[in-house]
C-alpha cells in the first residue's frame, strides 16, 4: 500500500484543519518504516527530518533520561522537525516491534510550498497551538504571582 | 532511463551512487567483483513507498542472482573526497532472496533519512535530500576477508596495509575482532605479519542475516593469510590504483580460493 490511511492523520493536531483532499495529498507522501524492539527511534538532541505516526506497537518517550510517556497506535512524534529543521526534543525507544508511517522534510516542504491553502491552514493551526501553549504559561505564571492572566497572545 | 542495470552498466554517479559506479568501472576494467545489479535512487525510493510496479521490476531483474544477497547502499555524494558517509547508510548481508529484497531496500532508504544520517549531513553541511542507490550482489561465503589500504594511512609510507580475519569482512570493518595485520611493499615482499586475536567469525545463516560464530581456539591467533595470498592482494592493490588512482581503501574477500574486490574508495579522513 502506498502512503498512510488518512484516518491516522486526522488525529494529528497539526493537520486537524485540513479537509479530506488535503489530507490525502499529505498521506500519499508517507512510507512504511519498521523498528525492532529496543531500537532507538529518535534521539534527543540529534538532527531529524522525519515525522512518524505509529500504526502498531509501543514506544517509550524519555526527556533528559527520564521516562515521560508511552506511545501506541495512533500516536505520533517528530512533527516539529518537519518544519523547523531543529533537533529532537526527546528520545523515543521502541518497547516492542514498531510499525510506523513516516514522512520526510524533503517530501513535506515542496507540498506546502506548492499548496498555499495547506500552508495557510498549517500556519493557522500552529498559531492556535502557540496561543494555547502561551495561555497555559500565562495562567500558571499568574497563579504563581497571585494575579489573573492577561490572556493576550 | 533504466533504473536497474547490471553493475558493469552503472556509469552515472548521480543516478546509481558512487559505490555502484565504482564497482561497475572495476568490472569493466577486469577487476574480480562479484556479479550484481545497480539500483537507481529513484527506484529504491519507489520500492520504499510501496509502489507495486517498482517492486515487480526489481524482483524480476535481480532474480538471476538467486540468493543469498548482499544489499549495500550507494548514496549520491557517498564516499566522496569531501564527506565520508561510511557507517551512516546500511549494508544488509544475507538477504535470503529477491522476495525479501523490498524490506531491505526500505530499510536502506530510511537509513539515509535516519536521525544519525541527518545529524551527520548537518555537521558536514549537506542538509539536502538524500538519494540512495543500492548495489545488490550475490553474497559470498568467504574463508577470509578484510580491508587493505594501498598506501599506509598512518605513516604515509608507500606500502600496503592489510587487516584480515576469518569469515565475512564485517568482523574487521565493525571492529569485532583484533585482525591480523600485514604490511607488504610494492614488490610483494612481506614486511610484517602480526597475528590478531580473532575469537569470532561473522557468518551468514540460512534464514537470513548473520551470526558471530566462535572460532576454534587453535585458529584464534593463527595467521589467516599466507604469502601467496598476500602477493595476490598486492596485485589487486596495483590494479585498483591503476583503475581508480592512488591511496585506496579496499574491502576484499577470499572465497573458494578466489580473491574478490567488494569495495574500493578514496581514503578519507574518516578512514585514517
Amino acid at each position: 500500500m502506498r502512503g498512510v490511511p488518512i484516518e491516522a492523520l486526522r488525529r494529528v493536531p497539526l493537520f486537524s484543519d485540513l479537509n479530506k483532499r488535503e489530507l490525502q495529498e499529505i498521506a500519499r507522501l508517507f512510507k512504511e518504516r519498521r523498528f525492532s524492539k529496543g531500537e532507538t527511534v529518535v534521539q534527543e538532541g540529534s538532527g531529524g527530518a522525519a515525522f512518524f505516526v505509529i500504526e502498531a506497537g509501543e514506544a517509550k518517550v524519555f526527556v533528559g533520561g527520564e521516562e515521560r510517556s508511552i506511545l501506541g497506535p495512533g500516536d505520533f512524534f517528530g512533527e516539529i522537525a518537519l518544519i523547523d529543521e531543529g533537533t529532537r526534543m526527546a528520545t523515543i525507544t521502541a518497547s516492542s516491534d514498531l510499525l510506523c508511517y513516516g514522512v520526510t522534510y524533503w517530501d513535506f516542504r515542496p507540498l506546502v510550498e506548492k499548496n498555499g491553502v495547506i500552508g495557510w491552514k498549517l500556519l493557522q493551526r500552529m498559531a492556535k497551538m502557540l496561543r494555547d501553549t502561551r495561555g497555559v504559561e500565562d495562567v500558571s505564571q499568574a497563579a504563581g504571582n497571585g494575579r489573573e492572566s492577561s490572556g493576550s497572545g | 532511463m533504466k533504473q536497474v542495470v547490471p553493475l558493469e552498466k552503472a556509469r552515472d554517479d548521480a543516478i546509481f551512487g558512487s559505490k555502484a559506479v565504482g564497482l561497475g568501472r572495476a568490472i569493466r576494467d577486469g577487476l574480480p567483483v562479484p556479479p550484481g545489479f545497480a539500483l537507481a535512487g529513484s527506484i529504491v525510493e519507489s520500492v520504499a513507498a510501496g509502489e507495486k510496479r517498482a517492486i515487480k521490476e526489481v524482483a524480476k531483474r535481480v532474480k538471476p542472482l538467486g540468493g543469498p544477497l548482499a544489499v549495500r547502499s550507494s548514496a549520491v555524494d557517498e564516499d566522496g573526497a569531501q564527506a565520508s558517509f561510511a557507517g551512516q547508510h546500511l549494508t544488509l548481508l544475507n538477504v535470503p532472496s529477491s522476495d525479501e529484497l523490498n524490506a531491505a531496500l526500505s530499510e536502506i532508504w530510511w537509513s539515509a533519512n535516519s536521525d544519525s544520517a541527518i545529524t551527520y549531513r548537518k555537521r558536514v553541511g549537506l542538509f539536502t535530500r538524500p538519494s540512495v542507490g543500492v548495489v545488490v550482489q550475490a553474497l559470498l561465503n568467504p574463508d577470509t576477508a578484510g580491508v587493505m589500504f594501498t598506501r599506509n594511512p598512518v605513516t604515509g609510507a608507500d606500502e600496503r596495509v592489510i587487516e584480515a580475519s576469518w569469515g565475512l569482512g564485517e568482523a574487521v570493518v565493525a571492529g569485532i575482532v583484533i585482525p591480523d595485520h600485514y604490511r607488504v611493499d610494492r614488490s610483494g615482499r612481506v614486511l610484517e605479519r602480526k597475528p590478531g586475536h580473532k575469537t569470532v567469525a561473522v557468518r551468514s545463516v540460512p534464514e537470513g542475516g548473520t551470526v558471530e560464530e566462535q572460532v576454534p581456539s587453535e585458529r584464534v591467533a593463527r595467521l589467516c593469510l599466507d604469502d601467496d595470498q598476500l602477493l595476490e592482494l598486492n596485485q589487486l592493490a596495483d590494479r585498483c590504483e591503476q583503475v581508480y588512482g592512488p591511496s585506496r581503501d579496499v574491502e576484499w574477500a577470499l572465497a573458494a580460493g578466489k580473491l574478490y574486490l567488494l569495495q574500493c574508495r578514496a581514503v578519507t579522513r574518516a578512514g585514517l
